[in-house]
């Protein structure tokens, strides 16, 4: 009787959906193949936030580009006005102020802080601790107040930092207001490195990305770092005024998640001292270049191309830029350093993992679908 | 087991919250706000910069109704609200400061006829009248 029983079907394998409306995922979904609790294979899908970016900047002038280059990126938007205002600079050959140059690197920290504290918002909600997305967003306000007094807006500085320069000088009391708001980070990093024993066993040992693998799959930024290699524009080829500063760059060797949970704090303290740095040394003098002091409607971009890359809160990010001599550029290729995380990495990483791994790999990425889908 | 949170927690329960209660009280506004927009109609030149700068093409340029025809002759700016993006570059290029960001941000509405702002206001219009 026996060998007549059919053998039982394998029912432990099916396929899971995480995203792109799952919460813990941001705009993004993965394909997740599951065999019982094991990931046996995951297909990143992109495309669900393409918004077409580099078609509309073909049809736009550098200082309305510079508007569009705030939605680039939510968490980090004056980065990203920064590579592109840099890269409008040097196919122009515009010479920007002492002073411009110094607002502008104290903009683009901030701005890196604010961004570090949301990857801890998102990565303390991925792995279930979510006093901590409260506290993050709650600490992450202080940073928006400031961008609201300077700026003018909370989130999008709306091409704050533009070709030639920075669009306003500071106002009054901005100097005093950030060294408290400074304070406040300082606060918000002592919460950060207390000890979670959750947090330890969630995330020690899971996720390892080996070094060369890292090279392979393209990993720039907190990533790379986090699996032991030292890298860093800043460093390696330093714009604006970096070379003046004292920072270091944080390596961990442990190349796990919690290697690149612990890159994103100390990173957030040497952008603390990039900041205090900047701000005793701010000179006086104009805030934008004198040709570009009124915005203009027609602005002649010279023949040329430029590739500019900087160092962004996610890693490497660039702007390639071509004229051909109108007032538009021809061509504007973004390169977003979250397209080789969220795709090779991502997938590579989510092989053989547990699900219940997979949030904490997924947000110890620093990932934002914003940048990749573009 | 390491409890390091604990001393935080306690100091959490008696601590005041974060946030404020919105509609009876909120955080100061600063100076240099870019909120919705006032217009002077009578210090435009009607030269037509601000519709040209805007990135969204949220500002359009045209005639005043019939009966201001006399009065404003030329094309004055119409601000649609559902397209702009709070840039204020109509603001910085203008060269009579015609156009400015106001500090107002309470713009959300259930009917969209309200998201226009044209160059002579209704309520204008009626006190005019």
């Amino acid at each position: 009787m026996i060998d007549q029983m059919e053998p039982v079907p394998k029912d432990t394998e099916y396929d899971l959906y995480f995203g792109p409306a799952h919460p813990g995922s941001g705009n993004f979904g993965v394909k997740l193949k599951i065999d019982g609790e094991i990931v046996t294979s995951a297909r990143a899908d992109p495309g669900y936030l393409h918004r077409g970016f580099e078609k509309l900047m073909e049809y736009r002038t550098p200082l309305q580009n510079a508007v569009l280059s705030d939605r680039l990126c939510v968490l980090e938007p004056l980065n990203w006005n920064l590579i592109h205002a840099e890269a409008v600079d040097n196919l122009m050959g515009i010479d920007v102020p002492e002073r411009a140059k110094y607002i502008r690197v104290i903009m683009a920290e901030l701005s890196r802080i604010q961004s570090h504290i949301i990857w801890y918002g998102v990565f303390s909600k991925g792995t279930g601790f979510d006093t901590g997305f409260k506290m993050a967003f709650g600490y992450r306000d202080y940073i928006l107040d400031l961008f609201e007094m300077i700026t003018g807006g909370r989130v999008y500085p709306a091409g704050y930092i533009c070709p030639g320069g920075v669009r306003r000088d500071f106002p009054n009391g901005a100097r005093d207001k950030i060294l408290k708001v400074l304070d406040k980070m300082d606060e918000m990093i002592k919460l950060e490195e207390l000890e979670n024993p959750a947090l330890d066993a969630r995330a020690k040992g899971v996720g390892i990305l080996k070094v060369e693998d890292a090279i392979r799959l393209g990993a720039t930024g907190p990533v790379l770092r986090g699996s032991g290699m030292k890298t860093d524009v800043r460093k390696d080829e330093p714009y604006e005024i970096y070379d003046k500063l004292d920072f270091e760059v944080p390596v961990r060797k442990e190349s796990d998640v919690y290697a690149r949970y612990m890159i994103g704090i100390e990173e957030m303290k040497q952008s603390i001292k990039i900041v205090k740095q900047a701000l005793e040394e701010l000179p006086e003098g104009e805030v934008i270049a004198s040709n570009l002091e009124r915005p203009k409607v027609k602005v002649e971009i010279p023949e040329g191309e430029v590739y500019v890359r900087n160092e962004v809160a996610r890693g490497e990010a660039a702007v390639y830029m071509v004229s051909d001599g109108g007032s538009k550029p021809y061509r504007c290729k973004i390169r977003g350093p979250d397209f080789l995380h969220m795709i090779p990495v991502l997938e590579y990483l989510l092989k053989g993992a547990q699900i219940a791994d997979v949030p904490a790999i997924y947000w110890s990425l620093n990932i934002c679908p914003a940048d990749m889908d573009r | 087991m390491k409890l390091g949170i604990l001393p935080k927690l306690l100091q959490n329960l008696f601590s005041k919250p974060m946030t404020v209660r919105f509609p009876h009280e909120s955080i100061p506004i600063p100076d240099g706000y870019r909120g919705e927009h006032a217009y002077d109609i009578d210090k435009c030149i009607s030269c037509g910069l601000c519709a040209k700068i805007c990135p969204n093409r949220a500002i359009e340029m045209v005639e005043a109704s019939n009966e201001y025809k006399e009065k404003y002759p030329k094309t004055y700016p119409k601000i649609d609200l559902g397209k702009c993006c709070f840039c204020g570059l109509c603001e910085d290029i203008c060269s009579k400061d015609a156009i400015k960001l106001t500090k107002n941000f309470f713009l959300s509405t259930f009917d969209d006829s309200n998201m226009v702002r044209y160059p002579i206001s209704k309520l204008e219009e009626q006190r005019n009248s």
